[in-house]
């Protein structure tokens, strides 16, 4: 049998940068090597925080009891879990992520964890930008630091459109690429500072380092409305959370 | 117990829940896959692309897929035939 090879895109076509650039096998290969490390170092570098945003990118999915929901770029499953809860035993949701790596935590700690509506959940690897579902499928959808690292925004945002049912909503939580000069002199300075000194130890400065280029390269919130307008939804709107470090997309199909 | 058996059968690779294989997708076509048993993997007749089940985790990365030869998809043509006559 011949293997399926397609050329991976780089990076969106309007721009070249100084550093690097980074195809999504690079990505891929990336979030493979900090599985193992990557719940710790949220909860480290975030002193919980993490926690609470998710939180309110679930409720501002709209997701409720006995609905059909999607986790994109679900990594080692935190939003799944809070959708699960959401969904219960009637209701479905499928994480999905394109590191095997990830996926194998995700599903390690499904089984380790003792609440029974998790059977609700299903693991599946895929790419968000060919999503292996059909049109007006899922009744909410939800992306945690997922949409800053897939390669193709746009294509990301109409295959989200696309899969949503009407009316339904979509709550991209990510960082935030912030406007105000404070704020943004702040974040680049707690990356190098703390981010990256904490990952040194772990052995993934080089990883962790990558954070700074992607939000660098990512969109403002602004920007970030319009990518969804453009792609088709109806509503639109970013959210400031976390003192300005962290933004919640919610649009609405 | 219910949970350790179907992480156990999950583990096995003996396939993916039919639930989930009703929902999902070619994510090339968007068209309907067809389970297959051995190797454990999902059909995409549409392209005529096998994507592969590891661990009862679908791999529906497109670069996952692989090409059928004219072989594979001949046997099924021929497996669909003989379940036809025999009805």
């Amino acid at each position: 049998m011949r293997s399926l090879q397609f050329s991976v895109p780089l990076l969106p076509t309007s721009r070249f940068k100084r550093h690097s650039v980074r195809c999504a096998s690079d990505r891929q290969q990336l979030f493979n090597r900090i599985a193992p490390v990557y719940d710790n170092l949220n909860d480290l570098l975030s002193l919980g925080q993490h926690r609470i945003w998710k939180r309110m990118a679930v409720s501002w999915s709209g997701a409720k009891t006995g609905d059909s929901l999607l986790d994109l770029c679900c990594g080692s499953g935190d939003l799944t879990f809070l959708m699960s809860e959401k969904a219960g035993a009637d209701g479905k949701v499928i994480g999905l992520d394109f590191s095997k790596e990830q996926l194998s935590i995700a599903s390690s700690r499904q089984y380790l964890l003792s609440k029974a509506c998790y059977n609700n959940i299903e693991w599946v690897e895929g790419d968000a930008l060919d999503l292996p579902f059909s049109n007006g499928y899922f009744d909410a959808i939800t992306m945690g630091y997922g949409l800053r690292n897939v390669v193709d925004k746009r294509r990301a945002m109409q295959e989200m459109f696309r899969v949503l049912k009407p009316g339904s909503r979509v709550s991209i939580l990510d960082f935030n690429k912030s406007m105000q000069p404070f704020t943004a002199l702040f974040q680049e300075w707690m990356i190098d500072n703390v981010v990256v000194p904490t990952a040194t130890v772990y052995g993934l400065a080089k990883e962790y380092q990558y954070l700074k280029t992607s939000i660098d390269e990512f969109l403002t919130g602004k920007e970030l409305e319009k990518l969804a307008l453009d792609a088709g939804f109806s509503y639109a709107r970013h959210y400031e959370i976390g003192g300005g470090l962290m933004g919640n997309l919610v649009a609405a199909r | 117990m219910v949970r350790l058996s179907k992480w156990l059968l999950k583990e096995a690779g003996t396939g993916v829940n039919k639930t989930l294989s009703d929902i999902l997708v070619c994510p090339l076509s968007k068209q309907a896959l067809r389970v297959c048993e051995e190797p454990p993997s999902l059909i995409s007749d549409s392209i005529g692309v096998s994507f592969p089940i590891k661990d009862g985790i679908p791999c529906l990365v497109p670069t996952d897929g692989k090409i059928l030869d004219t072989d594979d998809t001949m046997k099924h043509d021929n497996a669909a035939d003989d379940s036809a006559n025999n009805k």
